[in-house]
């Protein structure tokens, strides 16, 4: 199966398949679709994914997906080098992963990477920031980590639903915190800081994905010196 | 497998999975849990569901789950009797429909739904503040979303998304959600949905492929449409003026 992979690696469900991919050695060409370029919008790319977003999928030069979790399911069923504990065939422990990752999308993702961008990554493709938008999200990325901490991770296992091993939800998840490096350090500091379980659970998660967690999130640490140049020199 | 669903008929998401369960032979117990009476918010409920929203389904008295889309994959794969194309067997296929229900979730369901309640079913039926202002960040998505679904999901053969012949759980799942549109005031609904011929064609053969199922869990919504048609007949509704 000949993969290629439409990512921009500052955006966090692109990191999530990046790693996972490396994780469990499956081949791919990555193409890189730069956001604060525009490079989405291209009609090139909208022939891969028409709501122009990424990450996008492409298999054997005819099969297009999109939608992070999509393409995390499909790859950990489609390779069978993929260990169980990703995406699970019992369908008891996969119902769970299923409803963390749903939970997702309204929750820590709208939180998350609204905060982010209308208060910080605008900037890099040339739109104004919103710090109303970005207040709205910071209330939904605060209730969502209190969730995390008390829902989702239990007392026993590292991972979430109290999993001794890490599944696609801790990769979506994790990916997306990671994304509030970006922030001020007083902000990440002040909205992390509550939640202890969050915290260990991320260096868990951190740490079973080296060396390719580092590797793939480079490129934040880079924008993070790059926003407080921009914002230095105004 | 002893089934209970948490729901209320009222919910989207709810009648969906109500839906297939009937279609699909699955035995169930119907436990109805009322929003409007913010029984959702019980400290009973929170052991279902923490999130304390529905629905939520419990097997056999232990296993607990939530999230639509979680349930409706968990029930297509553990009940033997349902046919493959609700959820297929077939990875392609699978990862397609897939797609459609994450796709969903900040989409159709976050223009809807934050539409419809925070102009409508809020104020009008829960007795909560209007919120105008996320009533109109919700209109706004939701009319990016139609035309995604008139012009991408819908192919022009099939007559279900991705242009398959027979409905997935992904259909149950939007046209559900279209169908909260019903309680709006009838003016803006017809305005909002009249363009999308293709998605009014669709809604028809999703309800046909559903009976008498679809009608019967439905009923609920058009009660409520009868009430909020009363409502503002004898008072007034900021609903018009979002824009």
């Amino acid at each position: 199966m000949k993969l290629k992979l439409f990512v921009d690696r500052l955006s966090q469900p692109c990191r999530a398949i990046l790693i996972f991919c490396k994780m469990n050695k499956i081949e791919f060409v990555e193409v890189r679709i730069e956001l604060s370029k525009g490079e989405q919008l291209s009609p090139e790319f909208k022939e891969i994914n028409p709501m122009q977003k990424v990450p996008a999928m492409k298999v054997d030069e005819r099969f297009r997906l999109f939608e992070s979790h999509a393409i995390l399911r499909f790859l950990a069923g489609a390779f069978p080098g993929v260990a169980d504990h990703w995406y699970p065939a019992d369908l008891f422990k996969r119902a769970e992963i299923d409803s963390v990752l749903d939970w997702h999308h309204a929750n820590l993702r709208h939180g998350s990477a609204g905060l982010v961008f209308h208060s910080k990554l605008a900037r890099l493709s040339g739109r104004p920031l919103d710090l109303r938008a970005a207040a709205d999200c910071e209330k939904v990325l605060s209730a969502s980590l209190a969730k995390i901490e008390s829902v989702w991770l239990k007392e026993e296992g590292q991972f979430l639903l109290g999993n001794s091993k890490p599944s696609i939800a801790d990769l979506s998840l994790v990916c997306e915190t990671m994304q509030l490096e970006a922030l001020d350090e007083k902000d990440r500091k002040r909205l992390l800081d509550p939640h202890e379980k969050v915290r260990k659970w991320m260096d868990d998660t951190r740490n079973a994905m080296q060396p390719y967690f580092g590797e793939i999130h480079g490129v934040l640490f880079q924008l993070k010196d790059k926003l407080k140049e921009m914002e230095s020199d105004e | 497998m002893k089934l209970k669903l948490f729901v209320d008929r009222l919910s989207q998401p709810c009648r969906a999975i109500l839906i297939f369960c009937k279609l699909n032979g699955i035995e169930f117990e119907e436990v109805t849990i009322d929003f409007c009476k913010r029984e959702n918010l019980s400290p009973e409920y929170q052991k279902i569901n923490p999130m304390q929203l529905v629905p939520a389904i419990e097997v056999d008295g232990e296993f607990k789950l939530f999230e639509s889309h979680a349930i409706l994959r968990f029930l297509a794969c553990a009940f033997p009797g349902v046919a493959d194309h609700w959820y297929p067997a077939d990875l392609f296929e699978r990862a397609q429909i897939d797609s459609v229900l994450d796709w969903h979730h900040s989409n159709l369901r976050h223009g809807t739904t934050g539409f419809v309640f925070n102009s409508t079913v809020g104020p009008l039926l829960a007795g909560l503040p209007p919120n105008l202002e996320a009533a109109a960040e919700a209109r706004k998505v939701l009319l990016a979303s139609l035309p995604k679904v008139e012009s991408f999901w819908l192919k022009s053969d099939g007559h279900f998304l991705l242009g398959r012949s027979q409905p997935s759980i992904a259909d149950l799942i939007l046209v559900c959600e279209i169908m909260q549109l019903e309680v709006l005031d009838e003016k803006v609904r017809k305005q909002i949905l009249d363009p999308y011929k293709k998605i009014g064609k669709w809604i028809d053969d999703t309800r046909n492929a559903t009976q008498p199922y679809f009608d019967e869990f439905h009923a609920v919504l058009f009660r409520a449409k009868e009430k909020l048609i009363k409502i503002r007949s004898t008072g007034s509704s900021d609903e018009t003026k979002i824009k």
